[in-house]
């Protein structure tokens, strides 16, 4: 990054805010659109004859929503959860990609919260599942792993908007002295003020490590408990210890590959090659591995204790998995989750962005079926086999399924445009510092133009 | 906010009303309209309940004549009950007879007199009134009757008992016609006339369930749909595990397994139309063991000749040991009991077999004997169904008439001959010749489709009438039916058009009653004047408000013990012929086992939702038709569950989805009576097959009944699939133990200690 | 009492249904396998009585049937020696109601009676008691139901319509509970007699196999039932407690 300024820095990040190309605009448009039509448009009409309108049924009552609400938590892990471990461990790599991971969580928070409205029979009466006092003195459940869940869910989500908000007052500073108009207003108002003084980033810097400290173990806490929704069942197949370990690194699994993702996007089409370079792909690569061997091994510890079990309970479940309706799916699952990332054994498929970017799709897809299979094939095979099912999605389902991907572009699209979706002052921290000699056209002074 | 101008302001709340309306509408839309029934399970504090009123009636919806008890609130029918008096029910009820309550509330009803508009059978009628319609039927008869020619009406009911058929015997002697016949499809005919030769006497016994201790059946679902199942299965639960003489073994001889085969103890399969084979197999070896000893043991023997073990085991395909086995336990568990009827009486031998049947009870002795056989008295009142019930010789009989022209008006009262009968006796062709069909049924069925003027009558639960059960109870015993609700619609009780068409008539001298209401009191006076004085109330309304409270009428004459003597002559030719098939076992390679459904009994039960979507016992599919085979056969001819098959007989072919059934001989197909209706209503219309419309116009000689056992099919793939609705997931246990058995016959002293269903709640 | 001690008493006590210490009544069904012919007029019955809606033959073909009673059928062997063997299967209303643990919003519950409960108005459709029962019994209104008039007429103002988006299951007919309670109490009795409640489906049973009655009283016919050496409870194993209790099938070979 030798050639790269302080100046550039603040330049190009601030370009990527105030200049929009109709590129953008389509995207936009796009996302927009098939959020309508394949989102809000579908949702209402379940939400007018029913979950009906889904394809779920006795006794297979949980079907893709449930597993999109999943995979959304599980997508939202890697990104703040990285970030806090990377940012206490100093790691110098993770300055450039950690604001759009952050963001990722966010979203997908957002989404998967949204899933839980498109689930629920009578979302309208959501809100009874949240304890505030009322009349008739009623409160939820506090035995209720669903209720750990959304208490799990909503902290998640405070947590993770105020350490990605805090982290970018300095950048919002930044911004705020480079525009004009009512943009200006806006960063006015988000910047809280900041300019920059020694108290105010000693400050930042200690509440920004007390908030990363916190949200670690919060993190791993948020997907222990959505696995418990399942494992405290004693549904055969769901009924396991290892849901916890497995969700969790499903979830920073599948939310790493995210990040690759989105890092592939944002280098290609906002032009950040210089800021997210080989480097960050080689370190998340290694990650990936590392991960899939976890999961990998989980997996096979799962059919294992099934085996073992002996129960015609277990192994009737796990038949159905592996070698059932969705046997596809199962296998489609390992070779995209277990064998297809040992490619990233090799450091220069690590370090080559196409294929990262195929194989991270790759790895999500295969984590999302994880969580298909996980919800469809247990319940469609449990204790009395006289009502055994089969749970088929509807077109409602999928619909709504593409429809929350594209909810999920559209959040972020948004966000690149109002948040420096690179940290503008973290990302200088790793350059090399400017030269303070004096020149001839005087002492260089690092300050706002404007 | 100064710099608002008006315009502006007008845009804002323009824009705010619109998103407010749209936020209102999506609200209002999601909503549901309105919750109007009080949830009970917390009821508001102040809440108070209304009061129901019960109504005693008795189940019209198949002959067994179980008593019931309405449950009515704000004049709306809630719930039937068994009233629990009643001794055929005793408080219980079938599936079917639970279901009545769509038959008063079925939203397909027909709510007014209506005559043909369009061409006979195109369903087009017109609405017309009560006076223009009795008044045109009046005159028909009254022309035909002024002339003579009353013989030219003909009246077919369904199977009606009490002082309802006594009416109809009145109107129709008045009219001076003898063409009144009763139809059902499930009437055992076979049965009472195989009871006439051995017994001397065209009556159902008394099966006592509850006290015999080895049920021998032969083809008879008696807890299904044969002759009075609640009954049955009120002896069948006493007997299995509710009395101190020990349970009840139960074996079912039947090609295909039944309800009543479930539930039996050893299920026993035998060729369709052997079972007479195999009960004088049975016989042949009690006899030869010494297990009988009357004084004609010799003419026994003799005529049991021919059905040595072997022979039978040949014939029946049952093993020899099997049949020794089971003649020893049927003649050593005493008493004992062997019925017939169903399949096995439903072969062009059925008489015969049903007379072996009888006449192993008699060989072991279990007539006139409690855990027996035992003989009713005479009905207390009114006529029974049998003496008119039509055999499928004497509907024959009338469509052959029909097509002679003999037949001028045709009366049908809830009878559904058109749907009942195979096609090949062309009894729809018939009804077709005859010029003036009147039909009094509440459903435009496929019969009624035919008529030229409908005066539809009252459900069940809205007339009067009275019924008597049969078989009965070992003594006489009665029931009023009593309007439980009034009439939802412009129709009246069959009773009343009677009586309205009679005094049109001026049949006023024969039929002097206003209305059957005073006709039923006018007939129950008689029988309280009969009645002993000690036993009287003090007047006869006293007496008949008892009656209706207490729903049940009972008289005190016990059955006098049995004085039965076997006519000689029998014994000799007690012999079953070999049963004759339709069609050529070569083209034709599957028996064709047709049964009554559990929830639609013949087909009159398949407009009802309820029974629509109740899973069948056997096989949990609703909602239509299906072709059991066995798996051995579904194997060879390469056909798994759900493939659409063509079922062809030499009379005409079906459609439908196989279904693999395990209990069902290689080389039987059977498929359930009741659905396949081309009329009666959104819920039966249009679905399923009927396999009534392809079995052979065979007849049992002796009985004229037809023998719908008897007709051979085969079975064509047609590549087609379809989706059977069921409810059945896996049909094994896997080894769960979910329905656990007991190895201990009397369930004594086996891991006695079960203190672990505890009192209080959970301890940690 | 040490913390522990204190935290761990305080936990059962949390544990218990309802956190009661004892119920007033323990309604009990005991079901006579042996008796148990399939009939199915117990279904029709609690249809009738609880205002169960005919799903339609679309729903149905999508698995979304809704009888509160249902009757399990079980194949062993094969031809000719081919058993069938039927069971009824319905909520057992366990006193360990995983059902219950599950509901974020205590929508579905324990009382006084020791029941599990169902309200209606308080749930809000997250299915998860669905999958946490063992016995699938709990069937869930996918959309809103439609009584063609005037089947409508037959609805039972005791028990009401549920509306889509939410929960239902078999209450031990509940509704006749409480007007055998309040027939009690109107007569001064402070308990209900064995033989004053019937659920729909016992009462219609034909063949007797369905007994209710309460546990608690020793003298109840269905007290006495559960001495019957055949009594097992289905799925045992996974310590639910059922209030459900199974005689089994007797199995006379030969
Ligand atoms: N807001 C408002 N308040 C009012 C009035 C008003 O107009 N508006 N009016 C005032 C006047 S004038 C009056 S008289 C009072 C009336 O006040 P209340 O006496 O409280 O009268 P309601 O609310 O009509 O009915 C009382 C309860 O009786 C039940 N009930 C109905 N029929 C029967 C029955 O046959 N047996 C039993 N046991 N219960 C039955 C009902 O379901 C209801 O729960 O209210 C006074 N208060
Ligand atoms: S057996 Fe069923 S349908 Fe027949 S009369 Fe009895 S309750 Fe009614
Ligand atoms: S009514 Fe009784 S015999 Fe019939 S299926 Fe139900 S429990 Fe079994
Ligand atoms: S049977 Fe199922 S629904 Fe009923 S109490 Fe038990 S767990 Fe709950
Ligand atoms: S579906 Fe209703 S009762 Fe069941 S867990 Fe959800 S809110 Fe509770
Ligand atoms: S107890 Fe009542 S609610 Fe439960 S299955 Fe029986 S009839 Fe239905």
């Amino acid at each position: 990054m030798d050639k790269l300024q302080y100046a550039d820095v603040n330049r190009d990040v601030v370009r990527s805010l105030v200049e929009t190309g109709p590129r953008y605009y389509t995207a936009l448009f796009i996302a927009i659109g098939v959020t309508l039509a394949c989102f809000f448009f579908p949702w209402f009409y379940q939400l007018y004859y029913g979950i009906g309108a889904a394809g779920m049924n006795h006794p297979a009552v949980w079907g893709t929503y449930l597993a999109s609400f999943i995979f959304w938590i599980g997508l939202s892990h890697s990104g703040t959860l990285l970030s806090c471990v990377l940012h206490l461990t100093n790691s110098e790599w993770r300055k450039a990609m950690y604001r759009s991971a952050e963001a990722m969580t966010l979203f997908s928070l957002m989404v998967a919260a949204t899933m839980v409205l498109v689930h629920v029979g009578r979302p309208w009466f959501v809100h009874w599942t949240m304890p505030y006092p009322n009349q008739m003195e009623l409160w939820p459940n506090f035995r209720s792993p669903l209720l750990f869940d959304v208490m799990a869910v909503a902290t998640y989500l405070t947590g993770s908007s105020i350490f990605i908000y805090m982290g970018a007052i300095p950048d919002f500073a930044a911004v705020r002295d480079r525009t004009s108009g009512w943009r200006r207003h806006m960063y006015v108002l988000l910047s809280l003020g900041w300019r920059g003084t020694d108290k105010q980033w000693h400050r930042l810097g200690w509440a920004y490590t007390f908030l990363a400290v916190l949200i670690i173990p919060l993190a791993v806490s948020v997907h222990s408990i959505v696995s418990w929704d399942f494992a405290m069942s004693i549904v055969p197949a769901l009924h396991q210890t290892i849901f916890a370990p497995y969700f969790v690194v499903g979830a920073i699994y599948s939310g790493t590959a995210g990040i690759v993702t989105v890092m592939f996007v944002l280098r290609k089409y906002m032009n950040f090659e210089q800021y997210i370079t080989r480097v960050h792909f080689d370190n998340l690569g290694k990650l990936m591995l590392v991960l899939s061997l976890i999961w990998t091994y989980i997996n096979i510890l799962e059919v294992f204790t099934g085996w073992y079990s002996g129960t015609s309970t277990e192994l009737e479940a796990m038949k159905y998995k592996m070698f059932g309706y969705y046997a596809p799916l199962y296998w489609e699952m390992i070779a995209f989750c277990a064998v297809a990332p040992l490619l990233l054994i090799s450091k220069r498929f690590r370090t080559s962005f196409v294929p990262m970017l195929i194989l991270s799709v790759a790895v999500n897809i295969g984590m999302y079926t994880e969580r298909f299979l996980i919800v469809t094939t247990s319940l469609s095979r449990q204790y009395l086999p006289d009502a055994w099912g089969l749970y088929v999605p509807s077109l409602v389902e999928v619909s709504i399924l593409i429809g929350s991907l594209a909810l999920f572009t559209t959040l972020f699209l948004i966000f690149v445009k109002i948040f420096p979706s690179v940290s503008i002052y973290e990302v200088k921290e790793t350059m090399a510092t400017p030269n303070r000699r004096p020149s001839e056209e005087g002492v260089p002074q690092w300050q706002p133009t404007s | 906010m100064s710099n608002i101008d008006r315009r502006d302001f007008l845009k804002l709340v323009g824009a705010g009303s619109v998103g407010a309306g749209a936020g209102f509408m999506l609200a209002e839309s999601i909503k549901h309209p309105v919750e109007y029934l009080i949830p009970y399970v917390v009821p508001p504090e102040d809440f108070s309940h209304g009061i129901a009123t019960w109504y005693n009636s008795v189940c019209s919806m198949c002959p067994a004549g179980c008593g019931i008890t309405v449950r009515t609130r704000e004049g709306r029918a809630k719930k039937i009950e068994g009233n629990p008096s009643h001794p055929v029910n005793q408080g219980r009820l079938c599936a079917l007879g639970q279901a009545g309550l769509q038959v008063l509330y079925n939203p397909d009803r027909l709510t007014a007199p209506m005559e043909r508009t369009g061409d006979r059978g195109s369903g087009s009628f017109a609405q017309i009134t009560w006076e223009d319609g009795l008044t045109r039927t009046a005159e028909h008869l009254a022309s035909l009757h002024k002339n003579g020619q009353g013989n030219r009406v003909a009246f077919l009911s369904t199977g009606v008992r009490g002082h309802f058929a006594s009416l109809l015997e009145l109107f129709m002697e008045a009219l001076g016609s003898d063409r009144l016949l009763h139809y059902d499809f499930a009437h055992p005919h076979t049965l009472y006339a195989a009871n006439k030769r051995f017994f001397g006497e065209e009556s159902l016994p008394y099966y006592d369930l509850q006290n015999t201790r080895f049920l021998l059946s032969f083809g008879a679902d008696y807890l299904g749909r044969w002759i009075s199942p609640v009954h049955h299965g009120l002896g069948f639960g006493h007997s299995r595990q509710g009395r101190a003489t020990g349970r009840l073994r139960t074996v079912q001889i039947e090609p295909r397994m039944s309800i009543s085969g479930a539930a039996a103890d050893q299920w026993i399969p035998a060729r369709p139309g052997t079972e007479g084979h195999l009960a004088l197999g049975l016989a042949h070896h009690i006899v030869a063991e010494g297990g009988y000893a009357g004084d004609d043991r010799e003419n026994w023997v003799a005529a049991l000749r021919p059905y040595s073990v072997s022979r039978v085991a040949d014939q029946t395909g049952v093993a020899p040991d099997t049949i020794t086995r089971l003649a020893d336990a049927f003649a050593d568990t005493q008493p004992s009991l062997a019925i017939g009827g169903g399949a096995a009486g439903n072969c062009s031998n059925g008489v015969a077999t049903l007379v072996a049947v009888n006449a192993l009870n008699y060989l072991v002795g279990n007539l006139g004997k409690r855990g027996g056989l035992l003989f009713n008295p005479t009905p207390a009142f009114g006529s029974s169904s049998h003496p008119r019930q039509a055999s499928y010789r004497m509907l024959s009989e009338l469509a052959e008439d029909a097509r002679n022209g003999q037949i001028e008006v045709l009366i049908i009262n809830g009878a559904n001959p058109v749907f009942n009968l195979p096609s090949a006796a062309g009894f729809e062709q018939a009804m077709a010749e005859i010029p003036f069909i009147v039909s009094l049924s509440s459903f435009l069925d496929e019969t009624t489709a035919m008529a030229d003027l409908i005066l539809p009558s009252h459900t069940y639960l809205e007339s009067w009438g009275d019924d008597s059960p049969e078989p009965g109870m070992g003594f006489a015993v009665g029931a009023i039916s009593q309007p439980v609700v009034s009439p939802l619609y412009n129709t009246r009780a069959s009773g009343d058009i009677i009586l309205g068409l009679a005094q049109q008539m001026d049949l006023g001298e024969a039929l002097p009653w206003d209305s059957m209401e005073d006709f039923l009191k006018a007939r129950w006076r008689e029988i309280y004047e009969r009645g002993a004085p000690a036993d009287k109330l003090n007047d006869f309304e006293s007496f008949w408000r008892s009656i209706l409270q207490a729903g049940v009428w009972g008289e005190k004459t016990q059955n006098s013990a049995s004085t039965f003597a076997l006519d000689p002559n029998l014994v000799d030719n007690i012999g079953v012929e070999a049963a004759v098939f339709s069609g050529d076992s070569e083209v034709y390679p599957f028996v064709l086992h047709p049964y009554l459904s559990n929830a639609f009994y013949d087909g009159r039960g398949a407009n009802l939702p309820w029974m629509q979507e109740l899973p069948d016992p056997l096989t949990s599919v609703v909602y239509g038709s299906w072709v059991e085979m066995n798996p051995l056969t579904a194997k060879k001819l390469g056909l798994s569950e759900g493939d659409l098959v063509r079922v062809e007989s030499p009379h005409g072919e079906i459609t439908a989805p196989v279904f693999v059934y395990p209990g069902i001989m290689p080389d039987v197909i059977a498929m359930p009576i009741g659905q396949g209706h081309a009329e009666f209503g959104r819920y039966a219309k249009d679905r399923g097959v009927n396999p009534i419309s392809i079995l052979a116009p065979l007849m049992d000689p002796d009985s004229g009944s037809l023998a719908w056992g008897g007709t051979r099919v085969k079975i064509e793939a047609t590549g087609r699939q379809a989706k059977l609705l069921k409810i059945g997931g896996e049909s094994r246990q896997l080894g769960r133990e979910i329905i656990q058995t007991s190895s201990n016959r009397e369930g004594a002293n086996e891991h006695a200690q079960i203190n672990s269903i505890p009192i209080s709640v959970v301890s940690s | 009492m040490n913390f522990f001690d204190r935290f761990t008493k305080g936990w059962q006590k949390y544990r218990k249904p309802g956190y009661y210490e004892e119920f007033d009544y323990a309604w009990t069904m005991t079901i006579d396998l042996d008796r148990c012919t399939g009939c199915s007029a117990c279904v029709t019955a609690c249809q009738a009585e609880n205002n169960i809606p005919i799903v339609g033959e679309k729903a149905f073909a999508k698995g979304r049937q809704m009888q509160w009673i249902r009757i399990e059928r079980y194949w062993e062997g094969e031809y000719p020696n081919a058993k069938l063997s039927f069971i009824p299967m319905l909520c057992q209303q366990c006193d360990a109601a995983p059902c219950e643990t599950v509901c974020p919003v205590s929508a579905t519950y324990h009382n006084q009676d020791g029941l599990n409960t169902q309200i209606y108005n308080r749930c809000i459709g997250t299915r998860a008691c669905a999958v946490y029962c063992p016995y699938e019994v709990r069937y869930f209104n996918y959309n809103d139901h439609h009584w063609d008039a005037p089947l409508d007429q037959q609805l039972n103002p005791d028990v009401t319509v549920r509306e889509k988006g939410v929960m239902e299951k078999c209450t031990f007919c509940i509704q006749r509970i409480r007007t055998a309670k309040d027939e009690a109490k109107d007569d001064g009795r402070r308990r209900v007699r064995d033989g004053d409640v019937q659920p729909a489906c016992v009462q219609t049973c034909p063949t007797e196999a369905l007994v209710f009655g309460d546990r608690k009283d020793p003298q109840s016919k269905v007290s006495k039932k559960l001495k019957d050496p055949r009594a097992y409870r289905v799925l045992e194993e996974l310590n639910t407690l059922p209030s459900v209790v199974y005689l089994k099938k007797v199995d006379a070979d030969g």
